[in-house]
């Protein structure tokens, strides 16, 4: 067991936890945020538990729970500033950009970051970034829509 | 036909309405499975077979039970007395096959990698996966069968024991009823052949792959003595469940509530069967009386569901030389895996799709049977397209060769054969109710230039460019009525909504079936909406709880848009009779509901615009003041219908898609893809897009990506999705939906329901499309999957 100080959408929590917890159990079940989804088996391949750790976009099925110690984490419960949706998750609403919703917190994650550094993508760009993202339902085709119209918005 | 539904300003019915489902999936509030906890809640893990087919010698849980935190082991041999087996009546089709019997852990033998062997059942999840491993099985291999024909040998090994041969199921659809019936069709057939200008004869061969939904499948069950037995499970089938594990638990089913979550992260049939690690949660949350918690891994999820296709075709096509379909003959055979799955036993969806096989193509005879085999693979489980692919991309590639033989245009050949007037019942006996199959058709072709095509392409040849177009169509069932999901799933087709109306003018819709993404909470309200002339906002929707919705037979077969939403209109109406009479008497005049006109949150009397009352009034008038009222009349406003169209159903594709071949190495690039669709009136074309999109690109991935591989021992090779490898959006193109559609005389809303059988005709498209790239080298496709690497062997092939 270790005791760790993790900062989550800007709450700060001090956890003891097994070493070996995941940083999505400690998520999703220590902390209660459940919006972050597991879809592999621990393999980083799906995405649907991406979240940024200082920022950056990883997928926190393949991090334990100690090493994100003294590091601030969003999730997508975190994005929208009091009820404010962000223009992506907007779009991704007006788009249609999600059927189950299941891998929908991953890709929010992802693109999140994906458009901060990369403000005009082109439809291509936005294909490529979605890659470690694996959706089921939609096809892809709205979900890029989505991206490409907040991409507007935001630019 | 339904007159006022154009998508006319005002009407919530067509229009592009963002999602309600969304305001809370886009934030991370989703209510999913295994978002769900309950105090005391403890951890279940299956321990899983090695082998595929074994005798089970000992099983040791010595050494998992001493482990810390560990509250229970169990296996086979502990359940047997203590639960009934599979299969039980409620969960058989009325067709006649050999059911395996089963328990929900192996009993005696393993029948295929990753069945079941023992529970682990801890307080925490870290430690239950470590028990698993503690648990030591001893096993003695027994002879594997994984392939379907060897199955059918007579010296296969046997798979399921209590039967003496692996053909769980077969089945003629030959014309007529009798033997000599069928035996002078089958000589008519053979005559056709004998004389026909083009004959064709080609083993077909359509891989193991399916749907696999993102999430995974999990149950969370929970047991009081006064209450009975609570449980959430992922499903798409609340109700049947709720039945069937009070069958094999030896309950009452009125001491059972199934709830699906509010959430479901997929379906795609996958979660639509009655699965064995159900009853075994349930069972022992009840005998431990805790709440007991399982969600799959996606390792156990690709080992154990989400495995269909597996066909073989052995086809055969006449054709005049003018480009008339004359005879079809099939014999088809599917692998169903042990054929352990509740409801469906691995072969009903062959089944179906062999009914399907002559698609929306005229023919003058056809002669199909269909062996089904069982193996040491895991049980078929229904995928989206529902038995239908390979059948489909049979047929389809088969009018590409056939037309090519002839020397015929592949679009006019189709144009030629499709069914110019419905209704029409099928050489198989599929009726199908309504539609404009050429209409659909010309609308598809409308979207190009077909000749300027042909133009382009022979000039991009002769720059060394291989570009080809390929075309599909389908007919898909637009729900499953009564008629024939009792003999197949011996389950209602029936949709059945409950329309409740609170004091405050708000509207609760409560539904027995259990969406997983479809948007049913947002076209549900516009179908409220549309009716009461209210908001969309203004309406909930409650699904999948079997304590408090009507029964129903779930999300299954596009029942949503064609059977649901009926019954949600049927019970709508009814309250608008009785807001009618009651608005009248309360007015002092003589009207019905035809005389009044519910819009803009008001009820509006057409004769005298001045005579109204706003719909929130009404709503309280009569729930909370139920004074005054007309004769006989008493208040409330609650009323559940059930609608059931008098005939099966359909709904109808066409597509096109363009490719361009590189022949050096076999690797091709889908330019574009573009669709014609009948799905009747549109309530949402927002999300009938998104359910076409999704449905292709699933075409797409089992054609081009997808493939669960067992090796000759049984040993399954693609459990995780580094192997089973799912389309990613940089593999898949956009896609262009437009529509052609003809209403549905016989929904109340001329609404079809879609999406479920979409993905059938997606394969044939696109290998149609390869070929006809690569038609300087002769080559035609017959098995998928579509790889670079076997369209590289081909044109080595072609070339030598």
């Amino acid at each position: 067991m270790k005791t760790i100080n993790i900062k989550i959408n800007g709450a700060m929590y001090t956890e003891t936890v097994p070493v070996r917890m995941l940083l999505v159990d400690f998520i999703r079940e220590t902390i209660g945020l459940t919006g972050t989804h597991v879809g592999c088996t621990y393999e980083g391949v799906c995405g649907a538990c991406t979240i940024h750790l200082d920022g950056e976009a990883v997928k926190s099925c393949l991090m334990l729970a100690i090493q994100a110690d003294g590091h601030e984490v969003t999730t997508v419960e975190g994005l929208a500033n009091n009820s404010e949706q962000t223009p992506l998750q907007t779009a991704f609403h007006e788009q249609h950009g999600l059927q189950c919703g299941f891998c929908t917190p991953g890709i929010l994650m992802n693109m999140t970051e994906f458009l901060a550094k990369n403000p005009h993508p082109t439809d291509e760009e936005i294909r490529h970034g979605l890659i470690g993202n694996l959706c089921r339902c939609t096809g892809y085709v709205h979900i890029v829509n989505a991206v490409r119209e907040a991409a507007k918005i935001i630019g | 036909m339904p007159s006022n539904l154009k998508n006319n300003a005002g009407s919530w019915l067509g229009a592009r309405h963002g999602r309600k489902e969304d305001s809370r999936l886009v934030v991370g509030e989703g209510q999913y499975i295994s978002d769900i906890v309950l105090p005391r809640m403890l951890h279940a893990t299956f321990v899983r077979s090695e082998y595929a087919h074994a005798k089970i010698l000992s099983i040791d849980t010595s050494a998992a039970e001493a482990l810390t935190g560990v509250v229970s082991v169990v296996t086979g041999a502990d359940i047997v007395d203590e639960l009934r087996a599979m299969p039980q009546p409620v969960l058989l089709p009325n067709l006649p096959a050999k059911y395996p019997t089963f328990y929900p852990l192996s009993v005696d033998k393993v029948k295929f990698h990753g069945a079941p062997v023992a529970l682990v059942i801890a307080r925490d999840k870290y430690i239950a996966v470590d028990a698993a491993e503690l648990v030591a099985i001893e096993y003695e291999e027994l002879p594997v069968v994984v392939d379907p024909e060897a199955a059918l040998e007579p010296d296969a090994p046997i798979v399921n024991d209590d039967h003496d041969h692996n053909e769980i199921f077969s089945m003629t659809f030959t014309g007529g009823e009798t033997e000599s019936e069928q035996e002078s069709n089958a000589k008519a057939v053979e005559e056709i052949f004998k004389t026909a200008d083009a004959v064709i004869k080609e083993r077909f061969r359509v891989h193991r792959t399916g749907v696999t939904p993102m999430e995974p499948r999990g149950a969370l069950c929970s047991w009081s003595d006064s209450d009975g037995l609570t449980a959430w499970i992922t499903t798409q089938r609340p109700h049947i469940d709720r039945l069937a594990l009070a069958d094999l638990l030896d309950i009452p089913a009125s001491k059972i509530r199934v709830i699906a979550p509010r959430d479901q992260g997929g379906g795609f049939g996958v979660k639509a069967p009655f699965y064995r690690e159900n009853i075994i949660i349930a069972h022992m949350a009840r005998k431990l009386r805790h709440p007991v918690r399982w969600i799959e891994s996606r390792h156990e999820s690709l080992m154990n569901v989400g495995q269909e296709r597996d066909q073989i075709h052995y086809l055969e096509v006449a054709a005049s030389k003018d480009g008339k379909l004359l005879a079809l003959r099939n014999r088809g055979i599917a692998d169903t895996g042990t054929g352990e799955t509740g409801v469906y036993w691995g072969f009903v969806m062959p089944f179906l799709g062999a009914v399907e096989m002559p698609n929306g193509y005229t023919w003058d005879k056809a002669d199909i049977s269909l062996r089904a085999a069982v193996t040491n693979k895991a049980c078929l489980t229904p995928s989206r397209a529902f038995g239908n692919l390979p059948p489909r991309f049979a047929i389809e590639r088969a009018i590409d060769m056939v037309a090519h033989k002839i020397g015929m245009e592949p679009a006019d050949m189709r144009r030629k054969n499709l069914v110019s007037e419905l209704p029409y019942t099928s050489t198989t006996g599929e009726y199908f109710d309504s539609g404009d199959f050429i209409k659909v058709w010309d609308n598809l072709i409308s979207q190009l230039d077909l000749v300027a095509f042909r133009k382009e392409q022979a000039a991009a040849l002769k720059r060394g460019q291989y570009i080809g177009i390929g075309f599909g169509t389908g007919v898909e069932l637009s729900g499953v009525a009564s008629e024939l999901m009792v003999p197949m799933e011996n389950q209602p087709g029936y949709g059945a909504a409950t329309v409740r109306l609170d004091p405050r003018g708000k509207v609760q819709v409560f539904s027995g079936d259990a969406p997983g993404g479809q948007g049913h909470e947002t076209t549900t309200a516009q179908v409220v909406a549309h009716a009461f002339g209210i908001n969309p906002a203004d309406t909930i929707v409650t699904t999948g709880d079997t304590g408090t919705t009507p029964f129903g037979s779930g999300t299954i077969g596009a029942r949503a848009g064609s059977y649901f939403m009926s019954a949600v209109h049927k019970a709508c109406t009814e309250l608008k009779i009785k807001i009618a009479r009651i608005l009248a008497h309360d007015l002092s005049i003589e009207a019905n509901v035809d005389d009044f006109n519910f819009t803009n949150g008001e009820v509006i009397y057409r004769s005298d615009p001045t005579k109204k009352k706003k719909f929130t009034e009404i709503a309280e008038r009569i729930i909370m003041h139920p004074i005054n009222m007309p004769e006989g009349e008493v208040g409330g406003l609650d009323a559940t219908a059930f609608f059931e169209a008098a005939k099966p159903m359909i709904c109808f594709n066409a597509d096109f898609c363009i490719v361009e071949v590189n022949p050096t190495n076999g690797e091709f690039k889908i330019q574009k893809w573009v669709t014609s669709e009948d799905v009747g009136n549109v309530i949402n074309p927002l999300i009938v897009d998104g359910q076409m999109h999704g449905a292709i690109v699933q075409g797409l991935s089992n054609a081009v990506f997808e493939q669960f591989i067992y090796d000759e021992q049984g040993q399954q090779l693609t459990a995780d999705f580094e192997n089973y490898k799912l389309a990613n959006a940089a593999d898949m193109p956009d896609i262009q939906i437009t529509y052609a559609p003809t209403p549905c005389p016989h929904t109340p809303l001329g609404t079809r329901g879609i999406g479920e059988g979409r993905p059938s005709s997606v394969p044939g498209a696109l290998t149609n499309a390869v070929c006809d790239a690569l038609t300087p080298f002769g080559i035609e496709i017959t098995e998928l999957p579509l790889r670079p690497s076997s369209i590289w062997k081909k044109i080595q092939d072609a070339k030598n």
